[in-house]
């Protein structure tokens, strides 16, 4: 393991924005930290850059515990959130800086300065300033400046917070790209459950200043270990009783049920279906157009919950009965989480 | 389309406004600066004309001589050497208080700010009064100022003392919004890439805050000149020997000698012009400074 954290604990006053936080992480690897504001990850990225210290535990990088080292010597690159790009200097000499407060050798600080701005695509820019520049290229500046002293690790707060939409999906893919590309152990900050699962080789859940559950995107998605983890990835509603729906089998006792829309198969009457025998009825209560898909909340034994249909499908309307099918729902018990299936899918199954 | 129509009905609203507003501010506007020129010209033109008119009166040959006369020449060296003091002082001072009220968090830092302002609030006499009740013959330390052989009352280093304190607010007052402003993650990032802390402010800092810097000392520089009310009282009017510009303008006035007494103020409002080009200019390269970045 490359970077491990070890029970570590930060208060701010009254605040634990640190609980026993421990987690590790695989050399060269891409890692999502993802949580709702407040939830500690900064903190915990600060940590690790050596900008703040913990109140106790440990951090340990290539082996090191590091918790005394400054964040100067832990030959760590840092991308902040507003980049904080030197606005007195030059992009050129923006990426020079920390060659040159490490006094390396002249003679390879423009080489390498040249190399990293070829590196970020910014040739020709060398002698702007940053309010020059646009947002996407800013943060190109950052991340070159970040990586100029040659890290072993780079760690990224919201880097795509700031910037628009658009061009937020382009630095996506390049920067999972170019992290790859270089190989170097990254752990990038986000409340965007979007970017993380898109950018990220393993996501971490922070919630409360605790780590939930970490793992690769697909297995934070699809197996939630905890009820934070549950209910925070997709669309998710919360049911009333899911007991009201058809053919699932009884759990017991039980806090939560919650569904996610690509739990649910909304059929209107004149549509055929196949598990027309488990379905309820339910009434539309909102419709909204989402560009490449449509969705709509329904009211359905007393829980509102939202779910979509293909623009290829006949359209429903505001207030019509719809049958509703749920194929899974997450049952939270506790902390604990187990996801119960529709039985009508497995007796389909055992026809075939 | 529902949005950007409103967006129109706002758009028309607003102007329609405006244009009502227009319509009586022609007389207004008159008015406004009417008042205004008026008031500079009866408080400031006026007084001015009659400095130079004055002073030049008996003409030319008395202006020099009165100008060029020991006690003039001992009280403008005396007003450059303080307000020097004042500024070298405060400058150091200003930077150390600004960078501690916005890099640290501390107990009494409220406190401090407030503490910064009071030469704004405090009359200068009374500055001038507690000064002389600290340095004093009356005072606790005077026995151990005298065995030292420092002198501060009625000396040079009390007319320093004062003018450092009515001036000391200007340098760290302009500082302190700026480093608010610019926030730390600049430092941080450099810090991060191994920067110590001289470098950073050099590198990093000093940059965004040169001008409100240079702004600062101009401020202060203006107000150590003009400094009377502390001065005269912790200075004994010790002629050639502890009396800046302003108090040689009163000593000469008290002894109805008029021109003169015009004459010397003319070097003061000579400093003043010359402070004012200063800080136009500075202002102007600060603001085309900041357009840039």
């Amino acid at each position: 393991m490359y970077i491990e954290l070890k029970n570590v604990n930060k208060k701010y006053g009254d605040f634990k924005a640190s609980d026993n936080v421990s987690f590790s992480i695989e050399k060269g690897k891409l890692i999502g930290l993802l949580g709702p504001s407040g939830s500690g990850k900064t903190t915990i990225l600060r940590m690790i850059a050596g900008l703040e210290k913990p109140d106790s535990g440990q951090i340990i990088i290539d082996g090191k515990v590091v918790n005394d080292v400054p964040a100067s010597k832990r030959g760590i690159g840092f991308v902040f959130q507003s980049y904080a790009l030197f606005r007195y200097m030059t992009v050129f000499e923006n990426v020079a800086f920390g060659l040159r407060v490490q006094k390396a050798d002249k003679k390879t600080i423009a080489p390498r300065v040249r190399e990293l701005i070829k590196l970020v695509g910014l040739e020709g820019f060398e002698d702007r300033y940053p309010s020059q520049l646009s947002g996407g290229q800013r943060q190109r500046v950052a991340f070159a400046r970040a990586l100029a002293p040659n890290p072993q690790v780079l760690l990224l707060d919201e880097p795509f917070a700031a910037i628009d939409a658009k061009v937020r999906q382009e630095l996506r893919s390049w920067l999972k790209e170019m992290i790859a590309k270089l190989g170097v152990t990254s752990i990038f900050v986000t409340h965007d459950q979007d970017e993380a699962i898109e950018v990220a080789d393993e996501i971490i859940v922070t919630n409360s200043g605790r780590i939930e559950q970490a793992g690769t995107p697909i297995d934070v998605y699809q197996n939630p270990k905890t009820a934070f983890t549950s209910a925070f990835f997709g669309q998710t509603a919360q049911l009333e009783s899911y007991e009201a729906f058809k053919s699932f089998q009884e759990v017991g006792d039980y806090d939560k049920a919650i569904v996610r829309p690509e739990f649910i198969k909304i059929t209107k009457k004149n549509e055929v279906q196949k598990y027309k025998s488990s379905a309820v009825e339910g009434i539309v209560e909102r419709v909204e157009f989402r560009g490449n898909y449509i969705e709509f909340t329904v009211k359905c034994n007393g829980s509102v919950f939202t779910a979509r249909r293909e623009l290829d499908q006949e359209p429903v309307s505001v207030g019509e009965v719809v049958d509703v099918f749920i194929y899974r729902i997450f049952v939270t018990k506790g902390n604990e989480v187990r996801l119960v299936e529709n039985s009508a899918l497995r007796e389909e199954s055992v026809v075939i | 389309m529902a949005q950007s129509t409103r967006g129109q009905v706002v758009s028309r609203e607003g102007t329609g406004q405006i244009h009502e507003n227009t319509r009586g501010s022609k007389a207004v506007k008159l008015l406004l600066i009417g008042i205004s020129v008026v008031f500079l010209v009866i408080m400031l033109v006026l007084p001015l004309i009659t400095v130079i008119t004055e002073s030049l009166k008996k003409g030319f040959a008395e202006y020099a001589a009165s100008v060029t006369d020991e006690d003039t020449k001992s009280a403008v060296q005396l007003t450059l050497q303080a307000t020097v003091f004042a500024v070298v002082i405060n400058t150091v001072f200003g930077l150390c208080a600004a960078w501690a009220v916005t890099r640290f968090h501390f107990r009494g830092k409220k406190l401090l700010v407030t503490l910064i302002d009071l030469p704004v609030t405090v009359s200068p006499i009374i500055a001038g009064l507690i000064y002389v009740l600290t340095f004093g013959r009356q005072s606790a330390i005077f026995p151990f100022l005298e065995e030292h052989g420092l002198e501060v009352v009625y000396a040079v280093p009390g007319i320093i003392l004062a003018t450092v304190f009515v001036t000391f607010p200007f340098i760290s007052r302009e500082l302190i919004p700026v480093l608010e402003t610019i926030g730390t993650d600049e430092e941080e990032a450099a810090a991060m890439m191994g920067a110590g802390g001289f470098t950073i402010f050099r590198k990093i800092t000093f940059p965004h805050i040169r001008w409100a810097l240079l702004y600062g000392v101009v401020l202060c520089a203006a107000r150590a000149m003009g400094e009377f009310g502390a001065v005269s009282v912790l200075s004994g009017h010790l002629r050639g020997k502890t009396v800046t510009l302003p108090l040689h303008v009163e000593i000469l006035f008290g002894d109805n000698k008029f021109m003169p007494a015009f004459a010397v103020s003319s070097i003061l409002v000579v400093f003043a012009v010359i402070i004012l080009i200063v800080r136009s200019v500075v202002e102007y390269i600060g603001r085309v400074k900041k357009n840039v970045h």
